[in-house]
């Protein structure tokens, strides 16, 4: 066996004490990460297992705003065995007039092809979708049975098509794969939705094509001749998902999900790392006596080093482990909670790739904030056995050069492993930029506390001398409390903003009603009976009503996009359908950025004006051109205007704005906006009903308190695993404290022995803890605040707003946390009788 | 009476200063040091408390680096040789022991006596450990750690440490100063009947005069420079 392995063996012998605050750190982020990696992972492969069930079959096509014609259907029958569903949104009215916006969908006897409907109240899907005499038969979810307080053979109507409830539509097989929806969902056989006149070109409906392919047929052949089957429609005509793409909003919100979560135990490892410095550092000092025997002796500087580096390792391979087993763990008991809630599909179990990822993190955590002070066991002289003033700080050498690289690796990794390494690299450099001044802040706190020391009197000047000695926790633990304190500072504040944003900020800019389908030739007619409702005319402040349809950004300057070219955050506007209307006389507050709006008469060739955001994918300038595609034809038009708009605000809110002659006698329906009281609100949705039954109401009011309620728990969530980074923090003061607890003791032994009181003693280390935790507090909110207003508002381009309350609580929970600690450590300290301590030594 | 300009000298000081840095100023530990040990020479440095006797010992061993002077250790000057060149010419020909004794005290008493052996590569390290516990009469003890062990015998074990190598010089800073009358006088007598038995050269550091006394040769410390040599 080597020396350096059987010397090591020696000491281990002497067990591990000490290093309980080693294994927490080191255990804590790699469980965080482990956790979140292999719950991520669980939600794959449950969503890749059902691949099949969520798409709906092996490969979905969907058209919007119009049907598959006879051609098609026959080309896709070629292929395989194929389901047609259509969906709408239209409004459900309930027999007392009680009224709601609903998606209806219209399925064919063959649906589903994969998976199952489940039902209640009904034992087939074909028993709940039974006519009743007019009425088509109907599954219809909980909540609209709750909104519109129907019962199971309830008749309602859903626009002017009488229904009647047979079953609560309890789950779809390909729900996930279809996204959100602004209203409960009834389901009922296709030709209901086709007879109720839902499926009229221009109307906002889409229609997807789910195919089974015939036994063993692969995909790439079937794609292809998919895509020759939907020729005439054109390149971006239709959207194609087969089954290894079933849900890629979903996977990727669970990628970025993990990323964020796994990124928090990252810096609980980075916080966590000043407490294995610290252990290592204790361990090795506590170690120089036999560091300079065993030189003394003859041992060259690399024996004693790869002695204790051997011991290290080992605990750091136990720490890391720990961390892996409750990683691991975690997902299985989360599955067991959470299986009957879940809307994701989730495959629990012990994954080894997130696992060995997590690993991997914790051993260069280890190694990064472990090797340094190893390297004092090299270099601590043997004329130690003589003299106690060696310096402890780590000197530059080999181990410090593994260090830096190891610490470069875990950027690295995280970079790498990233789903975004553009913001992954941000969030890293911000990391070590906050470490960086955090532990400067420190240092300076430590510096400070040496210049004041001499100003100061009785237990504060004990206390404000122990913060500039050289184990101040000032250096160690505030740096590792502040990263977790900024942490959740960046994530309460951006918290805050945005639920602000959602819960005051919005309802008060934002309309509170928004109403589609109006039929052109009826706009002023509505405007009539929705006054009528209110009780009030209508003011131009409070309402506005304009033509709408939904079409694409085809070409830019007389080529057709390249997607590719687009840097994805800015596609949205080239791959999907958006909104377009046309406008006459610019709208108020229409924030022009470049350009001038057309006049009100305007008659000459097609102009346009476009958001900021819109025009950002193709560069778009003003005099350039771009295609539309709207309504079944191209309208070229040149770019007139570059405005910005408010998606969340009231207002001319449409991405693309053509002059009216542009689609002139095109007939385009029209969509309104306006503010009202919720009594106006339920007014106008109940007379609206016996009017314009096809006209749909959306309550923004409604969504945005659902949507409130929706991120309100996703944050909870967050805050929690941020919380992780926070403890790693305080596992640092543990530390801290518990390595100068044989300092401590002496020191209040000696204070005892010069007439001190109990009182003084307490009074001095909770100075000097509560110091650290308010510096901590502070540096760390400050910090937190930086991080976060960028995201706010430039990110999500909401009001910055300051949850104050939050950030005192961090503030004060840091010092006050801080402070119990010292207090803790007095108390230990204290209750050791001088003679028997002063004895010891 | 030895030779001690002999060219066999094992240690020889030239005009040795050390001075260190504190943080009231730097301190002059040791002033134009001569000193010279013959082969198998036993010398006892005494002198006041502070007045660098066991800095002599730090300097001499090769553990603290000279301010100014040589210090030829076999015939080699220490002053251009790494920690490691230093720690290398120890091996198995210097020995120290300690008024504390410093016994690594997660080892046992065989494994503290076979370290510097299996440092040195010995592949015999454990049965001269045991035939070492065996001359301190400590065998019973083999498997005992330092803390399980009174002050006179960890002393024991330090001196079987120091002496298991072979080595030809040993210093031993106050080997006795932490000893109650009974055990300093069998430690005493010990280590310098075992430095006969081995001819090694012995540089004793002691305020014990009758210690001293055994000695072929007392050099006297005052304030960091050697004032008497005889």
């Amino acid at each position: 066996m080597p020396l350096a392995l059987r010397f090591a063996a020696r000491e281990l012998r002497a067990g591990v004490r000490g290093f309980r605050v080693f294994l927490a750190c080191l255990a804590l982020g790699v469980a965080a990460i482990a956790a979140a990696g292999s719950t991520a992972e669980a939600f794959r492969m449950g969503l890749a297992s059902q691949a099949g069930e969520i798409l709906g079959g092996d490969v979905a096509i969907t058209l919007r705003e119009r049907e598959f014609t006879v051609a098609e259907r026959a080309a896709l029958a070629r292929i395989g065995r194929v389901s047609y569903a259509a969906s709408a949104e239209a409004m459900a009215q309930s027999p007392s007039g009680e009224r709601r916006l609903v998606e209806i969908r219209g399925v064919d006897g063959s649906y589903p092809l994969a998976g199952r409907v489940e039902l209640s109240g009904a034992a087939r899907l074909a028993d709940a979708l039974k006519p009743d005499g007019e009425a088509a038969g109907a599954a219809v979810e909980q909540a609209l049975f709750d909104k519109l307080h129907l019962k199971i053979g309830t008749r309602f109507r859903v626009g002017n098509v009488p229904v009647v409830a047979r079953a609560v539509l309890v789950s779809e097989p390909d729900r996930l794969s279809r996204g959100f929806s602004l209203g409960p969902r009834v389901l009922t056989r296709a030709e209901v939705v086709e007879r109720g006149g839902f499926l009229v070109p221009g109307l906002p409906f889409g229609e997807t094509a789910r195919i089974a392919l015939k036994p063993g047929a692969s995909l790439v052949p079937a794609e292809r001749a998919l895509r020759g089957a939907m020729k005439a429609a054109g390149p971006t005509g239709y959207r194609l998902h087969d089954r290894t793409d079933a849900t890629p909003g979903l996977s990727r919100l669970i990628d970025e999900l993990e990323y964020f979560l796994g990124f928090i135990g990252l810096a609980s490892l980075v916080a966590g790392g000043l407490g294995v410095f610290g252990a290592v550092s204790a361990f090795v000092e506590s170690k120089t006596t036999s560091i300079a025997i065993l030189k003394a002796v003859g041992a060259r500087g690399d024996l004693p080093r790869d002695v204790y580096l051997i011991q290290i390792g080992l605990l750091a391979a136990l720490g890391v482990s720990i961390g892996l087993i409750v990683g691991a763990a975690t997902p299985l008991v989360l599955g067991e909670l959470i299986k009957s809630i879940s809307p994701v599909p989730a495959l629990f179990a012990i994954y080894p790739w997130p696992l060995a990822r997590a690993g991997a993190f914790g051993l260069l955590a280890a190694a990064a904030f472990g090797l340094a002070p190893l390297g004092r066991a090299r270099s601590t002289p043997p004329s130690a056995l003589f003299r106690g003033d060696v310096s402890r700080r780590p000197k530059f050498g080999v181990e410090v050069a593994f260090a830096v690289i190891c610490g470069a690796g875990l950027a690295g990794l995280a970079v790498v492993t990233a789903p975004t390494p553009v913001a992954a690299s941000v969030m890293i450099a911000g990391v070590a930029v906050a470490f960086g001044l955090l532990w400067a802040i420190g240092w300076g706190l430590a510096g400070a506390a040496g210049v004041w020391r001499g100003r100061l009197r009785g237990p504060l000047r004990i206390g404000v001398a122990n913060l500039a000695g050289s184990r101040s926790a000032a250096r160690t633990a505030a740096p590792a409390i502040g990263i977790g304190v900024a942490l959740l500072a960046a994530i309460v504040l951006i918290q805050s903003s945005l639920l602000a944003q959602v819960a005051k900020v919005a309802p008060a800019t934002a309309p509170s009603m928004v109403f589609t389908g109006i039929p052109a030739d009826q706009a002023a007619r509505f405007d009539a009976a929705l006054a009528r409702a209110f009780g009030h005319s209508l003011k131009s402040g409070d309402y506005l009503r304009a033509p709408f349809a939904t079409g694409r950004i085809a070409g830019a300057r007389g080529a057709a996009i390249d997607i590719a070219k687009i840097a994805p955050p800015d596609r949205w506007a080239y791959d999907n359908d958006i909104s377009i209307s046309a406008i006459g006389p610019e709208p108020k507050g229409a924030t022009i950025e470049a350009g001038r709006w057309w006049p009100a008469n305007y008659a000459g060739p097609p102009l346009v004006a476009l958001s900021v955001d819109a025009a950002k994918g193709a560069r778009l300038k003003v005099g350039e051109t771009i295609s539309l595609e709207l309504l079944g034809r191209t309208i070229d038009a040149r770019v007139a205007v570059i405005r910005k708009i408010d998606f969340a605000g009231f207002g001319a809110n449409f991405p693309v704005v053509l002059d009216p002659a542009a689609i002139e006698g095109a007939g385009l329906d029209e969509v309104a906006e306006a503010r009202a009281t919720p009594a106006e609100e339920a007014r106008a949705t109940r007379a609206l009903g016996v009017e314009f039954p096809t006209v749909n109401v959306i309550s923004v009011r409604e969504a945005l308190e659902t949507a409130a309620g929706i991120f309100d728990k996703l944050a909870l969530a967050v805050r929690a695993a941020a919380a992780v980074a926070a403890v790693a923090g305080l596992l640092v003061l543990v530390g801290a404290i518990a390595t100068g607890a044989r300092t401590r003791a002496r020191e209040a032994a000696t204070l005892k022995v010069l007439g001190a009181s109990s009182g003084q003693i307490l009074a001095a280390y909770a100075v000097e803890y509560g110091a650290v935790g308010l510096i901590a507090g502070v540096a760390g909110v400050a910090l937190g605040y930086a991080a976060a207003w960028p995201v706010v508002v430039q990110v999500f381009k909401a009001t910055w707003s300051v949850d104050w309350a939050g950030v005192a609580t961090l503030v004060l929970g840091a010092a006050g946390l801080a402070g119990a600690g010292g207090l803790a450590a007095a108390l230990s300290a204290l209750a050791k009788r001088p003679a028997e301590t002063l004895r010891g030594e | 009476m030895f030779d001690a300009s002999a060219p066999a000298a094992p240690l020889r000081l030239t005009d040795v200063s050390l001075t260190l840095p504190s943080a009231a100023g730097p301190v002059e530990i040791l002033r134009g040091v001569d000193f010279v040990v013959a082969p198998g020479e036993r010398v006892a440095v005494v002198g006041p408390s502070g007045c660098g006797k066991s800095s002599l010992i730090a300097v001499a061993a090769g553990l603290e680096r000279p301010t100014r002077g040589a210090v030829i250790l076999f015939g080699e000057d220490l002053g251009p040789l790494g920690e490691d060149r230093r720690a290398l010419l120890r091996r198995g020909r210097v020995s120290l022991v300690f008024q504390s004794f410093h016994l690594l005290p997660n080892m046992t008493a065989a494994e503290n006596i076979s370290a510097p052996l299996e440092i040195a590569g010995d592949p015999d390290a454990a049965d001269k450990a045991r035939a070492w516990l065996d001359r301190v009469g400590l065998t019973a003890r083999a498997r005992h750690y330092p803390r399980q062990m009174s002050g006179g015998e960890q002393q024991r074990i330090a001196l079987a440490r120091a002496l298991a190598a072979g080595p030809k010089l040993l210093f031993a800073d106050e080997p006795t100063g932490n000893l109650d009358a009974a055990n300093a006088q069998a430690v005493a007598a010990m280590m310098f009947d075992l430095v006969a038995e081995t001819g090694a050269a012995l540089v004793l550091v002691t305020h014990d005069t009758a210690l001293a006394a055994r000695a072929d040769r007392i050099a006297r410390m005052y304030d960091g420079a050697m004032v008497a040599d005889a």
